[in-house]
């Protein structure tokens, strides 16, 4: 009994932070009748999985899904690539400059975007990446990779130098013991690493909202963002569209909350 | 040859880190001192005059400070949710507490943009429950327009602003909780303190490291915050709610003023160093006491 006593107000405080996520979900389910009704209700018979269709079908959502796997999956493969290596001479080399360059690393990710990015768009337009996948991937992986390679710093250093020496002394290089020895160690940090990477793409918003303009390249995040407003008529479909967007994230979170609440605290403390 | 491994294998980094950092600071810079705009041929050297234009802007004076309260408000909503919460949880244990930890964390997890679809839709005037549930308890008319009111544009943003970060807060908070050690708190049930006194006497002293990082990282990523406010305001109405980061994309992209705009940039970039040179300060003053 006191046991449900004290978790009552726990449960009360859940449904009140998640209020805003909540109301939003209730709204994609109801036809347009039923969201322009007052007063309003939070469930009615009429509820269908009906706006979740509609939007692919009178939204280009289909469209802003594709651009938005093909980003966030490239710029975690590049970013894991380009990170391994630098988390790699972190972790295995002592060398000139190393807290120099470890200290810009970090700093860059206190970056305002704001900052760099009409420079960014310039360089773009010149280099006819502006509006492309490709533009977009690279800033993506340029903004990401600081805290990619802090993570992976992390994860490489756990791995006990011993199991290196032991590939070095049977003829590897150190690249080959890289890829044939850490990786594989890594393995289960390098799956996290992706997941935030990939995360972190596919929520972003800035960058993508100012370096496309066309539905060939615009993301999710784009599309919800620049509709609110322009397609305030629709919002169940805007709604549904806003809740299948948030499963990735919710489901990547899930699954790894332990890895996830870890990083976040690491992320800011070290 | 091997001398040079690190330096190889941290090159590709290192070209991102140019093409992200170094190159567009050094263009900005002259960017602010030139004519540059993006629908007429321009490039002349202009001097001062792009930081003349925003420092004679009242919208940028407005804009900053607006930023200033929409950062330091909103991060302090955002601590006191986190702290209340924190506070709920570390009285719990087992797998329910860590469930509702989960629950609690969702704000942080989702994107922004989806958080401030979901409330700009949740304070709908005539269709946003919240409204409904206000007018229905009498505290305000039905209809109001809580985004399209210049008094309370501002707030609204900031308060979903604090609904996304509290997360973060609330979880560094339960790990500060976590590691008061447990002696304190005995000692102090032997000298007959009473659960307040020490709640304020060793409770909070000992959260205090973790509340002066969590502020300053709290101020520098709101000050840096373009999303909530776009989504929800672009900025409107009439600028009520502009802020710092959205004034450059109006200057650059909606006047197509490109010096200005990069004039804006370098000023947010020296605000920002000044925030981040305090941040590494206490974090360096936290590892030596």
């Amino acid at each position: 009994m006191k046991k449900i006593l004290l978790l009552f107000p726990v449960a009360v405080l859940a449904l009140l932070v998640l209020l805003p996520f909540l109301w939003t979900i209730s709204t994609s389910l109801k036809p347009l009748t039923e969201v322009n009704r007052y007063p309003p209700e939070w469930v009615s018979p009429s509820m269908s999985l009906k706006p979740y269709g509609d939007m692919f079908f009178y939204l280009p959502f289909s469209r802003y899904t594709l651009n938005s796997l093909i980003v966030a999956s490239s710029a975690t493969m590049l970013t894991l690539v380009v990170g391994s290596l630098a988390a790699f001479a972190f972790a295995r080399f002592r060398f000139r400059g190393r807290k120099q360059i470890l200290l810009v690393l970090l700093l860059s990710q206190m970056l305002p975007g704001a900052s760099v990015i009409i420079p960014l768009f310039q360089l773009l337009r010149t280099a006819g990446l502006y509006d492309t996948h490709l533009g977009l991937i690279l800033v993506h992986t340029a903004v990401l990779l600081p805290f990619v390679i802090w993570l992976l710093h992390g994860f490489f250093s756990g791995i006990p130098t011993e199991v290196e020496d032991a590939a070095l002394i049977d003829g590897c290089s150190r690249l080959e013991a890289l890829r044939r020895v850490i990786l594989p160690l890594a393995l289960p940090g390098l799956g996290a690493t992706a997941l935030f990477a990939f995360l972190g793409s596919w929520n972003e918003f800035f960058f993508a909202l100012i370096l496309t303009n066309t539905d060939a390249t615009q993301t999710i995040p784009v599309g919800i963002g620049l509709f609110v407003g322009e397609f305030e008529d629709v919002w169940n479909q805007m709604s549904a569209a806003a809740v299948l967007f948030s499963i990735p994230p919710l489901i990547l979170f899930m699954a790894m909350r332990r890895t996830f609440v870890r990083g976040l605290a690491a992320g800011a403390l070290q | 040859m091997r001398r040079y491994t690190p330096y190889m294998l941290l090159t590709p980094a290192l070209l991102f880190t140019v093409f992200i950092l170094v190159y567009p600071m050094a263009q900005n810079l002259v960017n602010s001192f030139r004519d540059v705009s993006l629908v007429r041929e321009g490039g002349g050297w202009t001097g001062l005059l792009n930081y003349q234009h925003v420092f004679g802007d009242p919208v940028f004076w407005l804009a900053f400070r607006n930023t200033v309260v929409y950062a330091v408000a909103g991060t302090l909503l955002a601590l006191l949710i986190g702290l209340g919460l924190a506070l709920v949880l570390d009285m719990h244990t087992g797998a329910m507490s860590s469930f509702a930890a989960t629950l609690y964390s969702i704000p942080w997890v989702i994107s922004p943009v989806v958080a401030g679809f979901a409330w700009k839709w949740l304070l709908n005037d005539h269709f946003g429950i919240l409204n409904y549930w206000l007018s229905s308890a009498g505290i305000a008319r039905h209809g109001t327009s809580w985004l399209g009111n210049p008094h309370t544009a501002l707030f609204c943003v900031m308060v979903a602003r604090a609904w996304q970060f509290y997360p973060f807060a609330m979880v560094m908070f339960i790990a500060g909780l976590q590691s008061i050690p447990a002696e304190q708190y005995e000692a102090a049930s032997v000298d007959g303190a009473s659960r307040i006194r020490r709640f304020f006497h060793i409770t909070i002293p000992n959260l205090r490291p973790v509340s002066s990082v969590l502020l300053l990282l709290g101020v520098i990523w709101s000050f840096n915050d373009f999303n909530m406010v776009f989504v929800m305001t672009r900025g409107g109405p009439i600028n009520a709610s502009m802020v710092l980061p959205v004034l450059v994309r109006e200057f650059s992209f909606v006047h197509f003023d490109l010096g200005k705009g990069s004039a804006l940039s370098v000023l947010i970039f020296a605000l920002l160093v000044t925030l981040s040179y305090l941040y590494l300060r206490v974090l360096a003053r936290r590892e030596r006491g």
